[in-house]
């Protein structure tokens, strides 16, 4: 019952930051000159923008009118239109693509969280319970460098040695089949054309080929998506793994480990049970910390390993040869709300997991 | 002999009475960082990075590199050398010990000029920022009220957006709008940086507010700018400088990759003198048929890669031991 | 405890925190640890069990026996020590000993030596419930146990009833009967009956109708377990119970190089390792994977005995404050249950350090009386540490002062307060307020000169020297000896005698 209220406060407050980032979005694309933002500007460059803007509800000289129609858009849920410039993308609504790009990244995202977790959890207990021993120190220098590796630099790395010329590892096939995106761009690799998918229901491939019976297809996909999640999670495993050493080595020396010990608790469970269990709880507070991390990583290896997902929209609607301004905002909002959602749930996890707090 | 009675106690204690108490402090952070070697190495590697950065401006003609007036740009010519410089061939010239890149770029000071770059406009963007954020943050927290709620709920909103995506959206709106080109990078840059300090500056100044020392220079009458700059601002400059150590790593690492994903337009002529630049060159923007690395000019893409991560793995191995430096708690 | 040496070793050099202690506890008494703040009472505490953090902390020398073993016994073999300067010590552990050493330690403490802490609210773990917390101690030293009364309930008959009742018949005394029960009850692990059984006696004299409805009550308490487990559960945790007792022995052994008894305790050790793993292999591996069924019956019997215990140590709801966590009680609760988690394998030994020095003071007497109640109850010796003069006056029965990590003095309770010998003893006692004193001609409190002496550098001599006030010649020179100037009254002051205490022969730090 309790959380239930806390979670609600918890929406409202989210209420003023939702409308101030799209406020601030808003004026990122003002400053970018409101021209830009007519879909018909684009086509027919002739066009006197002063009298055709108006009718697509952009005010040159009203930023507070234009800031509405921006909301209605936002509200109504087309976002904007993408495809002006005709380079890169068909002409369609900026939520369209989202919803199609979308699911490749929270797959990427997903898997790099929870293999950073499974790697990062037992092996910051291990190094958090022998502070300053040489795994320790290891575990110091390997953190480190996964904090201030170039993840596209990281990134090629890796496809040079695995990916490259290496047929099992597909490095650069498409997040999504069964498009018409994909053959707008890239023709389709050997193995879609051999093992194509039915329909693509989620538009994640991991469980679609699951959904479409289709075993092959699942191992590919496995396969494609090891060396972006390894590159990820490599840097933001140095996160995690330092929070949780901190944590280990701080509760390691609180007086109910003493207790435990004087019990006669053996080693092991009183590292398990007594001081991880607190250690833990205030590792849960950084992930938004981390997630901002991740997903600033998850742009740069969609776009250094052409992985169909919002990063890489992004970047391609950034691209001067195929600036998409909507676009722009749109992949902005997106990630905006994907960070915003988790430090939600964080807080919710926090708050029910830690007997100490009180909604 | 029984009459001279020494008591080693009160010796001890007279000799800790007479040292300043700032000098000692000083002296025993010293100490630690001497201890810490690993952080004495980060500190050495940066110290090194700022040193070649500063002898950059001295424009050593025996190096080639690029003259001060044209240090925003790479020269190179189309088509002239399409198999780049082979590294380690002393006879093509001291420019081109490392090798070249596409284009026909001498590596070592293309390398070293990026450097300049990266490291100088890096440094000015943590510096403004944090001067920006900690002014803020610091009369956020003195004043409270309205304007704290309100300079909060803005900070709420630039961390409500990952770091890169906040650069990557700033930098192409703002550089491409504003049309400051690299100006307008360095204010995008400071726009995303600042919020950070002033949240840690804010949280650093409350906790400083409530002691008692500044509790009793209010009593006694003393101004509200003094208050904050006289009594709370030093309290929160040395954790400030922490950070500002650790971000200097992640400052140049999201300029070279903002310059790597083409964010800033790199013309087909010039391109600033950037690592990130120099890797994009490297493995191509448009596919694997121009992937000099994939083609097996690994220098061209090994040096760059390895020169950035040596820098900020140093200064997160600096920012990282200063931490533990200056945080008394962690000291044992 | 023998000449116990506890040293930190810290970056402004080693703290010589104990210094050549010893004192021994008899059984059922209570004994009072008191000096002033930094005087090494804590870490005399804390070296019983060697808790000593580590690092930077270390026992250096020395033995503790609890029970007749000596917990210490394979101290030299933990870590080697090397010395350059006070600054600069390289210390060497011993990987295998030292796991070795917390396998063993692990069995005493909390079974023979219990602690309750100073402050509860940092003592007990915030996230694990209190009841959690009781139960993990329960579980740890007591499974033969409880597999044992699980079997006895199980296997109850008519007749063991019929034998109880009649035993109770033959008893006129009314307290006597109640006691019978309970033991009766306690033994068969099944307390919920204590109770009833007592109105039944009470209320009828009609044998066969007593044992008719004790046996329906007591059959109602069975559960229907698979009988077979639990024997194996016992069999299992005796061999376990039974391998510890054997590396206990073999240390002990080791210590004093007995090469011919180890030899047959290592052969029989490997014997008990082999069918451990042999045997119960089955029953293991069934744990490892179905922990939750076989974890069970002894989890019920645990939480039972956690409500009994937080009952006896007066907290009233004891329902409610099983599920609740530490944070959601008060200081007294807190330190209560702490009690109750000590008192959960009735420990030989209980070591209060400073119980009731975070508490406020209406609370500190309900813990005092709890306490003390507790060492009458069950026999329990108590080393009592606090600095509170009217706290030891209240509980202890002899009292030993500890200044510099030193012991300067040990008496009974009443000898200290008549007639203290130590300097330090009678300045300590005069600088407490009292009352009455107020009235009197000299109304100034007296206070010891000087500070606590910095442990690094300690005084050389006695370390009280520079602080006394019948400071002699010999007393910066060489270190007075403890020894016993009237029957049970050791001091440590050349005042009363010449005798010097002799450094140890081997170097110690």
């Amino acid at each position: 019952m309790e959380l239930r209220y806390f979670i609600i406060r918890r929406l409202l407050v989210l209420i003023p930051t939702l409308i101030g980032l799209s406020i601030f979005v808003f004026l990122l694309m003002w400053a970018y000159g409101p021209c830009n933002l007519v879909s018909v500007y684009y086509t027919v460059r002739s066009h006197n923008c002063a009298v055709i803007a108006p009718q697509e509800g952009i005010y040159l000289n009203d930023p507070v009118l234009t800031y509405l129609t921006y909301v209605e858009h936002l509200i109504t849920g087309n976002w904007g239109i993408v495809g002006g410039s005709g380079f890169f993308l068909p002409q369609g609504q900026v939520l369209y693509y989202i919803s199609i790009f979308f699911p490749n990244t929270l797959q990427l995202a997903l898997a790099a969280t929870v293999l950073s977790l499974l790697i990062a959890i037992p092996l910051g207990t291990y190094i958090g319970s022998k502070p300053n021993s040489a795994a320790d120190h290891f575990g110091r220098i390997f953190s480190l460098s996964g904090y201030a590796m170039p993840t596209f630099w990281l990134g090629y790395l890796l496809i040079f040695f695995f990916g490259q010329g290496v047929s099992s590892f597909p490095t650069n096939v498409l997040g999504f089949v069964g498009n018409g995106l994909v053959n707008y761009h890239h023709s389709l690799p050997d193995w879609v054309s051999k093992t194509t998918l039915l329909s693509s229901p989620t538009h994640i491939l991991l469980i679609d080929s699951l959904l479409n019976g289709d075993p092959a297809m699942f191992v590919r996909a496995v396969d494609y998506l090891i060396l972006p999640v390894l590159t990820i999670t490599y840097g933001i495993l140095a996160g995690i793994l330092r929070f949780i050493r901190a944590g280990m080595v701080d509760s390691a020396n609180q007086e109910y480990v003493k207790t435990a010990r004087a019990k006669g608790v053996p080693e092991k469970v009183i590292i398990k049970k007594h001081i991880r269990r607190n250690a833990l709880l205030p590792t849960i507070t950084v992930i938004g910390l981390l997630i901002s991390s991740l997903l600033g990583g998850v742009v740069v290896v969609e776009e250094v390993f052409t992985y169909y997902g919002i990063g890489y929209l992004l970047i391609q609607a950034i691209n001067p040869r195929s600036f998409e301004v909507w676009l722009v905002m749109g992949g902005t909002m997106v990630f905006a709300l994907i960070l915003v959602m988790t430090n939600l749930i964080v807080d919710v996890l926090y708050a029910y997991l830690d007997p100490r707090i009180r909604y | 002999m029984a009459e001279i009675n020494i008591n080693p106690a009160e010796m001890v204690a007279k000799q800790e009475k007479r040292a300043n108490p700032r000098v000692e402090e000083l002296k025993a952070s010293l100490r630690l960082l001497y201890k810490n070697r690993l952080a004495l190495v980060g500190l050495i590697i940066v110290a090194i990075y700022y040193f070649i950065m500063v002898l950059d401006f001295a424009y050593p003609p025996w190096l080639g590199v690029p003259n001060l007036n044209s240090i925003y740009v790479f020269t190179r010519t189309y088509g002239i050398v399409q198999t780049p410089i082979s590294p380690f061939v002393l006879s093509n010239g001291l420019p081109y010990i490392l090798g070249g890149t596409q284009y026909n770029i001498a590596l070592l000071p293309a390398m070293l000029g990026a450097l300049r770059f990266d490291l100088g406009v890096s440094t000015l963007v943590v510096a403004i920022g944090a001067a920006v954020g900690i002014t803020v943050g610091t009369v956020s927290a003195y004043l409270g009220g309205v304007v704290d709620e309100i300079i909060m709920r803005v900070t709420d909103i630039f961390f409500s957006i990952p770091f890169l995506v906040l650069a990557v959206a700033v930098t192409a709106l703002v550089a491409h709008g504003a049309g400051g080109g690299l100006n307008g990078l360095i204010l995008a840059l400071i726009i995303v940086w600042w919020p950070i300090y002033a949240r840690l500056s804010r949280s650093l100044a409350l906790s400083t507010k409530s002691l008692n020392f500044v509790e009793a220079a209010r009593a006694a009458g003393s101004s509200k700018a003094r208050n904050i700059f006289v009594h709370i601002m030093p309290n929160v400059l040395s954790p400030a400088f922490v950070q500002m150590s650790l971000d200097i790593g992640s400052v140049v690492l999201i300029f070279a990759t903002l310059f790597f994903l083409g964010v800033i337009p790199i013309s087909a002529l010039s391109a600033p003198p950037e690592l990130g630049v120099l890797i994009n060159y490297s493995v191509g923007q448009a596919g694997y048929a121009s992937n000099l690395f994939f083609l097996g000019f690994w220098w061209t893409f090994l040096f760059p890669g390895l020169f950035l991560l040596v820098f900020t793995v140093a200064a997160n191995l600096l920012g990282d031991g200063l931490r533990d430096i200056l945080d008394p708690k962690l000291r044992r | 405890m023998v000449g116990l040496k506890t040293r930190f070793f810290t970056a402004n050099g080693i703290v010589k925190a104990i210094d050549n202690l010893s004192l021994s506890i008899k059984t059922g008494e209570t004994f009072g640890l008191v000096g002033e703040s930094g005087s090494g009472k804590s870490v005399t505490a804390t070296s019983i069990m060697d808790l000593i953090p580590d690092p930077p902390g270390r026992i250096v020398h020395g033995s503790v026996y609890v029970d007749g073993f000596n917990i210490l016994s394979d101290l030299p073999k933990l870590a080697k020590i090397r010395v350059k300067s006070e600054k600069d010590v390289i210390i060497k552990r011993n990987k295998r000993a030292i796991k070795r050493h917390g396998y063993v330690l692990s069995g005493i403490r909390g079974s023979k030596v219990a602690m309750v802490f100073q402050e509860p609210y940092l003592s007990l773990n915030p996230v694990i419930t209190i009841g959690e917390q009781i139960k993990e101690a329960i579980l740890l030293h007591n499974r033969r146990s409880i597999a044992e009364s699980l079997i006895k309930r199980e296997t109850l008959n008519k007749e063991d009833v019929e034998k109880m009742i009649d035993n109770i018949m033959s008893q006129p005394d009314l307290l006597t009967r109640q006691a019978i029960i309970h033991d009766w009850c306690l033994d068969y692990g099944i307390p919920d009956l204590e109770t009833p059984v007592n109105d039944l006696v009470n209320n009828s004299t009609d044998r066969d109708f007593i044992v008719r409805e004790a046996t329906e009550m007591a059959f109602a308490e069975r559960e229907n377990l698979n009988i077979d487990d639990i024997l194996t559960a016992r069999d299992y945790y005796k061999n376990v119970d039974d391998l510890h007792e054997l590396n206990l022995r073999k240390l002990e052994l080791e210590s004093t190089g007995n090469e011919a008894g180890l030899a047959e305790i290592d052969a029989r050790i490997s014997d008990l390792e082999a069918s451990l793993r042999s045997e119960f292999f089955s029953y293991r591996l069934r744990l490892k994977i179905m922990k939750r069924r076989y974890e069970k019956p002894f989890e019920v019997v645990a939480q039972r005995k956690a409500l009994e215990l937080l009952r006896q140590v007066n907290i009233a709801g004891a329902e409610r404050v099983m599920d609740s966590y530490p944070h959601e009680l008060s200081g007294g609760m807190q330190q209560r249950a702490m009690i109750a988690m000590a008192l959960s394998s009735t420990p030989k030994i209980l070591i209060a350090d400073e119980p009731t020095t975070a508490l406020d003071v209406t609370t500190q007497a309900q813990i005092l009386d709890l306490i003390r109640d507790v060492n009458k109850r069950s026999k329990t010796s108590v080393l009592f540490i606090t600095h509170d003069l009217a706290v030891i006056a209240e509980m202890c029965d002899r009292v030993g002062v500890m200044y510099g990590g030193n012991l300067v003095e040990e008496a009974p309770v009443r000898e200290i307060f008549k007639d203290a010998k130590h300097p330090y003893t009678t300045g300590l006692l005069n600088s407490i307020p009292r009352a009455e004193r107020r009235f009197e001609k000299s109304a100034r409190l007296e206070s010891i000169p000087g500070t606590v002496p910095n442990l690094i550098s300690p005084p050389t001599g006695c370390r009280f020297h520079p602080r006394c006030k019948f400071k002699m010649d010999v007393c910066g020179e060489k270190k007075p000896k403890l020894i016993e100037i009237e029957k049970d009254h050791r001091v440590a002051c050349f005042l009363y005698s010449d005798e010097v205490e002799e450094e140890p022969k081997e170097e110690v730090p």
